[in-house]
This record gives structure tokens, C-alpha cells and sequence, in this order.
């Protein structure tokens, strides 16, 4: 055998991303369909997207008590018959809810469509909370919420969240599980009222669609109540501390978070700080990444992250370390932020992190259901799906120079705010 | 359904692929026969150690995730107890940097002291976090350590203590690398909008001249079947009670009996409507959750049936439930509606995991591993062919008071 030639191949970075535009139907009644076919998966995703996060809500945990109990038990359906059509159809159900939205999505094989369609019109138009069904769910909840607070990492990022926003602001609250106890059917039907109408709310599908799937979508987003029975948010401004500690007996680890308020994806910066946090922690060889784990071995894991909301945003980094390994936790990821505001990013690294985006992009569209995932958050953003090339635009040009220029501006020791829940302070 | 070619070069590695004709991105995954049940009782961990070192660079590519974010790809890793799979996504156009680095790191690692003690750190960090630092983390641990004697599936990947972590050496780790990781002990496994051919080619340009020094694995001892219930009670400090029962599996993945298991558990947990979640969370509020599930082990794997008692459920009472389901699975044939809804259940959730090349990269992999990649396409005809009588049959056979073991997790004090 020849020797054979093995060094590094060439690479290319692939041009021509795209996303299909989603084509938009509008309903009459202010709700919007908007379609995104990808022919040949042989499924079909309907996602239903309310303005019917917790920041609505009156009585804490109503707003996921609602989006969590539509589909047990509506006005012909008892919650078993809904599980067990859904599960005969095999069609997957999911609903995910966080401050500013829940969002409720069926799954379907392409011949089950239209059973599943049905179950959606009773779960979306005719829940009925049914007392048994809301006690259960009160039980079930508080005992997995406070097996969840039983964790530092859980109690980190509530904490965090008092912390930066303000202990009884929208985006800052968190509410005790006994809170659970008083929580009554009356709560969720009067939420559901308010919330979810048709005005609040914008449906995406996407796999392999046909006319007939796009207007029996359509035609339940037009039996959604119009008109609005609600009142304008009130978001008051942030109360922010600088410092938190919560302790947590017996931690062999620290849960440690760092960040501060910034802005929402609407702002100019919003994707230069994208990439400036990505090169502080948001990738695998990120400069945090490299610091606390490779080379100090302090933790598994460490991230930073941009947090977009919907009327803010905030920079995050979240780690959980060696208890005795804190204090220099903290005091690395100070010293990391402040080497992007006094050292201008090479421009090898800025490549790398130029072609792990756009590699990153390109997975998340990678079959029908990242697809419908972009565009639900773009349209929530009040963008259609040609933001995509904006942001690659931005990536592509965005110099060291520039970077540095928003961590000089923005990578402020003395507004960040810095939690810790551990066993020591 | 998945169309797949398969190769295997002069040095007995195996190559699958699949021409995924709409992706953009190609799925390279890398799989080698060595996991936690390959481990000495006393290093337990170690198979999972030394993946974490598999990214820690060889002597031609210090840094390995700098070539693969330069190809705009991403990767990772997990290691299992009866395999360690590795694998990159990336543009199809650079899939040739996915197979550079994985040959590369077939041969060529270079792992310095400083580099292990700091990856052990790192991987005692993980133990902490996953096992100590959670409420239950060590529940699945203590499960392992009742359902087997003898065979290595008592401990799991993470492995038995930190110490056994601590004290791993370098020459531990030079041995295991060159005896499991070699070419006949490996496969590779692609899928990508591109010719096969071109992949069986480009597999003998990277990985052809590579001198297999593999020797086989050797053989574990058999799990005897239990003859006596075994029971353990344990108190920390978690917020409510969960009972756990366990039971062997008198056969491994490739037996009908793993399908069975697998249809038993979707009919007790498959979803909301299944028979646990209906009957002792909705209609008896014995529990506020419950689980059913297998572990799909190769060799004979575990039953498990968890739930988390409400507060108020006496032990006693959660543990008759859990049992009257048992005993419907042995004494009451199963309707044709409930096996039709499983079986479509299983047929959906097949489909749904077909969306994209890394998942479909993977179970190539996994299905060459097993010896049988016709089960690939096939495994949903084998779960359709199951009869009423068969189940209750196989309940029978296993869930027997003396082949069960009983974990009870709770509080410190009962509050």
C-alpha cells in the first residue's frame, strides 16, 4: 500500500442558507396561520402559539395550570378519552410554557391528521377543567416542584431571576409550592378566558402539507374567540441587587450565575452580543469552557448565553462548581469578561465562532421541525423568516474591533448581578 | 424506512451508511464495543473516563474541536454500558474532517498526566452533579447494585465511587486504548446526501491502513436468576417517598422477550392514557407520578416500575397497587384496542426518530452492533406480531415475588 496522504482536508463554509418563508393566511378574527410545507417527511407539526405566559397571570401557576390542563377533560372528551386517542393515533402532544407564551403543539403521522386535528379543536375550544383533574394536577405538581427546588441549580436560576428583575417583578417572581393549594378551577377558566383568544395568538404547521390540512387548521383558528377581555400588561422597571446567596446545606457542588439586564433581540446589539457571549461560553472551547474546565477541571459544565424576552433581554452565564472551587468561579468569569474588554478578539477565533453559528443554523433547520421552531420564534419577534439572512449577515461582518467595542460598553463589572447556592458563601 | 449499504475493510472495521437525499448535513458516528461492562470491579468509570479523554488531542491534532467548529460541525459523545458512541454533524461537503479526526484519533492520542488529572477532576465534577448533587441521583445506582451479583451491569457508567475515578493511571489508560480501540472493534456509520461508494472509499482512504491489534472482549459472567426478594429502604433528604420495583430479564436485546418487556411497559407507561398513570395517579391518587420502562441492555437487561407516592399513600397500599397492575398483566389478556394503540405508538415514535441524520447515523450503528441491521427496519413487524397470550405468558414468568427487587426511597424523617 502507497503512503497514504492524512492531513487536515479542506474545508468550506456552504453558502446559499435558507429558510422557506412561511406563507401566512390570516383568519378573520386576528389570529394568522402561517404554513411552511417540507415535502416528503410523511408528518405534519401544528404548533399553537398564545400569549398566555405566566407574566399574565393573577394567581401564581395559573397560566401553566391552564396551558397544562387544556387537554384533560373538555366538553366531550374526558381527560382519558383525550390520552387515549392521541395515544392510539400515536400523535405526539406537548405543551411548553414560559414567561411571555405557552405554546401548544400536536404531532402527527400524515394519515392521522385528521383525528388529530379533532382532539386539537376540543383541547384548544372546549376545555372544562374538571375539578378532579385540577386536584390531581395540584398534588402531582407541588411534590415534583419541590423535588425540583430540592436542586442547586433550580434554586440558582429562581434566585437569579429575583435577583435581577426584582422579587415581585413579571419576569423576577416565583411563588412557594403550597402556593399550589389555592389554586382553583375558577383561576384556570377565568385565565383561559382572558388569554386565549384570538388576538393572542398565531398558529405554524409545517411538514408534508396539503390544502385540506392548511384550512381545517385555519378554520379552528377561526373558532377561537375574537375581541379581548383583558388589560394591558403593567411591567414595571427592574429592581436590581447586585449579590445573592442562598444556602444550601450539605452541597458538594455550587450552583454560580452571573449576568445583566440588557435588551431584547429587536435591539441593534442584540446579535453582536450574541456573538460576544458565544466567545465567552457558548460553545465547546469557549473561553469559559476552557478556564473552568479544561484547564481547572472546577466543573461538567459552563455556559453564557443572550436571554431574549419579550420586552427584555439579559446575558447569563450558569455553572454549577466544586464547592470549594466558588469563590475563583466567580472571579474567573469576572477576569474572562474583562479580557474581551481589554484584549481585541483574534481573528482566527472570531472564525471559529463565525463557523460554529453558522453550522449551528444549519442544524436547527435540518428537518421540519427546527423549521417550525425558528419561525415560531420569529414571528413572536414580529420578523418573518428573512431575519435569518439578516442575522447570518451580521455574523459574517462582524469584526474583532466591534466586539470589543460592546464588551467595553456592556461587560460592565458593576451591573452585573452574581448568585451563588451552595453550602458557603 | 431506512436504505442503508454496509462494507467492511481488511482490518474488520464495519461501515454502514444511508443516502439521506433532502439533508444538507452529514451525521459521521463512530462506535466502539467497549463499555462499562468491559470495566475491572475495582475501575469502575473507566470506559466513561476515557471517552472524556478521546477529545483531550492526539499528537497531529492537539485541540480536536477546533478542525470540527472550523468545519462549522458539531460533536459529542456518550458512553453507555455496553458501548461508547461518538459522533459529529457537519455540513456534507466537510465530512472528510469528521473521518480525518476519527482516524486520527484512533491511533494517534496523547494524553500527558496533567491532562488526566485534570480530566478526572472534570469527570468527579460530572459524578457531583449528576449522582451526589441531585435528589434520587444514586437511586438508579442502588437499583443496579440489587438486580445483579455478578454480572457488570451492577454499576453503571458513571461508575461506583469518585475513587475508583481518582485512581486511574496512564498506563490504565494506554492498555484499554490499545485493547478497544481498533478497527474490528469499531464502526463506522454515515448518513448524508452522498454515494455510498464515495463513503466505502473515502472509509479506505482514512481508515484502511490502519493495523487492527484488537483482541476480543472477554466474556462476562451470566446474571443467575433470583430465588429471593430483595427489599431496601433508604433515607436522605428528598422531599417525598418513591417505591421501585425491579425485575431481570430472562433474556437480552436480541430475544422476543425484550420485545415483550418493551410492549409491557408502553401498556403500563406508554403515555397518559396507560394502565399505571390512569389507574394510581388519575382515578386512586396513590401516586403524583409513575414510570414503567426496560433498560435495553444487550445482555439481559431490567424491568422497572417507579412512581413517586402522594404524600399520605401508605407504602403498604402504593405497593398492592403497583402489584394488582402486575397481576392484570398475568391474569387478563389485553384488548385489541390497547395493543393496537401501543403498536401504533411504537410505529409513530419509529418515525418521528427517522427526522434527521444524526439519529439515523446512530441506530446504523447501534443495529451493526447488535449483529442484526434487518431489525433496523424491522423491529416494528416484530412488535405487531405480539399476541395477547404471549403476554401474559412472559408476566408470568417474570413478575414473581421472589425474582423482585423493592427499593423504597424516601425522606429522613417522615413528615
Amino acid at each position: 500500500m502507497q503512503p497514504i496522504d492524512k492531513k487536515q482536508p479542506a474545508v468550506s463554509l456552504p453558502g446559499g442558507l435558507s429558510l422557506p418563508a412561511a406563507r401566512r393566511l390570516s383568519v378573520g378574527n386576528g389570529s394568522a396561520l402561517y404554513a411552511l410545507d417540507v415535502p416528503g417527511s410523511g408528518v405534519v407539526r401544528m404548533s399553537f402559539v398564545f400569549r398566555a405566559g405566566s407574566v399574565w397571570q393573577e394567581v401564581p401557576f395559573s397560566a401553566s395550570a391552564t396551558a397544562n390542563l387544556l387537554s384533560e377533560g373538555t366538553a366531550e372528551l374526558s381527560a382519558q378519552q383525550v390520552a387515549e386517542r392521541l395515544d392510539f393515533y400515536g400523535s405526539y402532544f406537548d405543551v411548553t410554557i414560559d414567561r411571555d407564551y405557552a405554546v401548544i403543539t400536536f404531532c402527527t403521522l400524515g394519515r392521522f391528521f385528521e383525528p388529530t386535528l379533532e382532539i386539537a379543536r376540543q383541547v384548544l375550544l372546549a376545555p372544562t377543567f374538571p375539578e378532579a383533574e385540577v386536584e390531581t394536577y395540584r398534588n402531582k405538581r407541588r411534590e415534583s416542584l419541590a423535588v425540583e427546588r430540592a436542586k442547586v441549580s433550580v434554586q440558582a436560576r429562581e434566585l437569579f431571576a429575583r435577583t435581577l428583575f426584582g422579587a415581585d417583578h413579571p419576569y423576577g417572581i416565583s411563588s412557594p409550592e403550597s402556593r399550589y393549594d389555592e389554586l382553583r378551577r375558577q383561576d384556570l377558566e377565568r385565565f383561559y378566558r382572558r388569554r386565549y383568544r384570538a388576538a393572542n395568538c398565531f398558529a405554524v404547521c409545517s411538514g408534508e402539507l396539503s390544502e385540506r390540512i392548511e384550512s381545517g387548521v385555519a378554520d379552528l383558528l377561526a373558532a377561537l374567540p375574537g375581541g379581548t377581555d383583558d388589560r394591558p400588561l403593567s411591567m414595571p422597571a427592574p429592581q436590581r441587587a447586585p449579590h445573592a446567596f442562598l444556602r444550601h446545606e450539605g452541597a458538594v457542588q455550587s450552583a454560580v450565575r452571573v449576568g445583566r439586564l440588557l435588551f431584547p433581540r429587536s435591539h441593534p446589539d442584540f446579535v453582536g452580543m450574541q456573538v460576544t457571549s458565544t466567545l465567552l461560553g457558548g460553545y465547546f472551547g469557549s473561553r469559559l469552557v476552557r478556564n473552568l474546565r479544561e484547564e481547572r477541571g472546577y466543573t461538567y459544565g459552563v455556559f453564557a448565553t443572550m436571554v431574549n424576552l419579550d420586552r427584555c433581554g439579559y446575558l447569563a452565564v450558569a455553572t454549577d462548581v466544586a464547592a470549594d472551587a466558588t469563590a475563583d468561579t466567580v472571579e474567573q468569569i469576572f477576569a474572562e469578561m474583562n479580557r474581551l474588554r481589554t484584549e481585541t478578539v483574534s481573528d482566527e477565533e472570531l472564525r471559529i465562532v463565525r463557523h460554529m453559528l453558522h453550522g449551528e443554523v444549519m442544524r436547527i433547520l435540518d428537518g421540519p421541525f427546527g423549521i417550525a421552531d425558528v419561525t415560531i420564534e420569529n414571528i413572536q419577534n414580529g420578523r418573518d423568516n428573512d431575519y435569518l439572512e439578516e442575522f447570518m449577515t451580521r455574523i459574517r461582518e462582524i469584526t474583532p474591533a466591534q466586539i470589543r467595542a460592546l464588551a467595553e460598553r456592556y461587560l460592565v463589572p458593576e451591573e452585573f448581578t452574581t448568585v451563588v447556592v451552595g453550602e458557603h458563601e | 424506512m431506512i436504505e442503508y449499504r454496509t462494507h467492511t475493510l481488511s482490518n474488520g472495521l464495519r461501515v454502514t451508511v444511508n443516502r439521506d437525499r433532502t439533508s444538507q448535513m452529514a451525521a459521521v458516528n463512530m462506535l466502539y464495543g467497549v463499555g462499562a461492562r468491559n470495566e475491572e470491579p475495582s475501575r469502575t468509570g473507566f470506559a466513561h473516563l476515557f471517552e472524556h479523554l478521546m477529545f483531550r488531542g492526539t499528537r497531529q491534532v492537539p485541540d480536536f474541536d477546533l478542525p470540527v467548529q472550523m468545519a462549522c460541525g458539531d460533536n459529542n459523545a456518550f458512553t453507555n454500558n455496553d458501548y461508547t458512541d461518538y459522533y459529529i454533524t457537519l455540513p456534507k461537503d466537510n465530512v472528510e474532517t469528521a473521518l480525518w479526526l476519527e482516524s486520527d484519533r484512533m491511533t494517534g492520542l496523547d494524553i500527558g498526566p496533567e491532562v488526566l488529572e485534570t480530566e478526572k477532576r472534570v469527570v468527579i465534577e460530572e459524578f457531583n452533579q449528576r449522582i451526589l448533587n441531585q435528589p434520587y441521583g444514586d437511586q438508579w445506582m442502588l437499583l443496579r447494585e440489587m438486580v445483579y451479583k455478578v454480572h457488570p451491569y451492577r454499576w453503571s457508567t458513571i461508575g461506583l465511587t469518585p475513587d475508583h475515578i481518582a485512581g486511574a493511571s496512564l498506563d490504565e489508560v494506554r492498555a484499554f486504548y490499545r485493547r478497544y480501540y481498533t478497527p474490528s472493534n469499531a464502526i463506522l456509520s454515515v448518513s448524508a446526501d452522498l454515494e455510498p461508494e464515495r463513503i466505502f472509499a473515502l472509509a479506505e482512504r482514512w481508515f484502511g491502513d490502519i493495523a487492527d491489534r484488537g483482541t476480543a472482549p472477554d466474556p462476562l459472567p451470566a446474571e443467575p436468576p433470583q430465588t429471593e426478594a430483595r427489599r431496601l429502604e433508604i433515607a436522605r433528604d428528598v422531599p417525598a417517598r418513591t417505591l421501585t420495583l425491579a425485575f431481570l430479564m430472562p433474556g437480552g436485546r436480541l430475544s422476543r422477550t425484550h420485545y415483550l418487556c418493551d410492549l409491557m411497559t408502553d401498556l403500563l407507561a406508554g403515555g397518559q392514557s396507560a394502565r399505571l398513570y390512569r389507574s394510581l395517579v388519575r382515578e386512586q391518587g396513590l401516586f403524583s407520578s409513575v414510570n414503567a420502562y426496560i433498560s435495553g441492555d444487550m445482555d439481559p437487561g431490567t424491568v422497572v416500575l417507579t412512581g413517586r407516592l402522594s404524600p399520605g399513600t401508605e407504602l403498604a397500599r402504593g405497593e398492592e397497587a403497583m402489584w394488582r397492575e402486575l397481576h392484570r398483566l398475568q391474569n387478563e389478556p389485553a384488548g385489541e384496542y390497547e395493543l393496537e394503540k401501543v403498536k401504533n405508538k411504537f410505529e409513530a415514535g419509529t418515525l418521528f426518530g427517522e427526522l434527521n441524520v444524526m439519529n439515523k447515523a446512530m441506530n446504523l450503528g447501534y443495529y451493526t452492533l447488535l449483529g442484526d441491521l434487518s431489525l433496523l427496519n424491522g423491529e416494528v413487524t416484530v412488535y405487531r406480531s405480539i399476541a395477547p397470550e404471549e403476554i401474559m405468558e412472559t408476566a408470568r414468568r417474570i413478575f414473581r415475588p421472589e425474582r423482585c427487587s423493592t427499593l423504597i426511597y424516601g425522606p429522613l424523617c417522615n413528615r
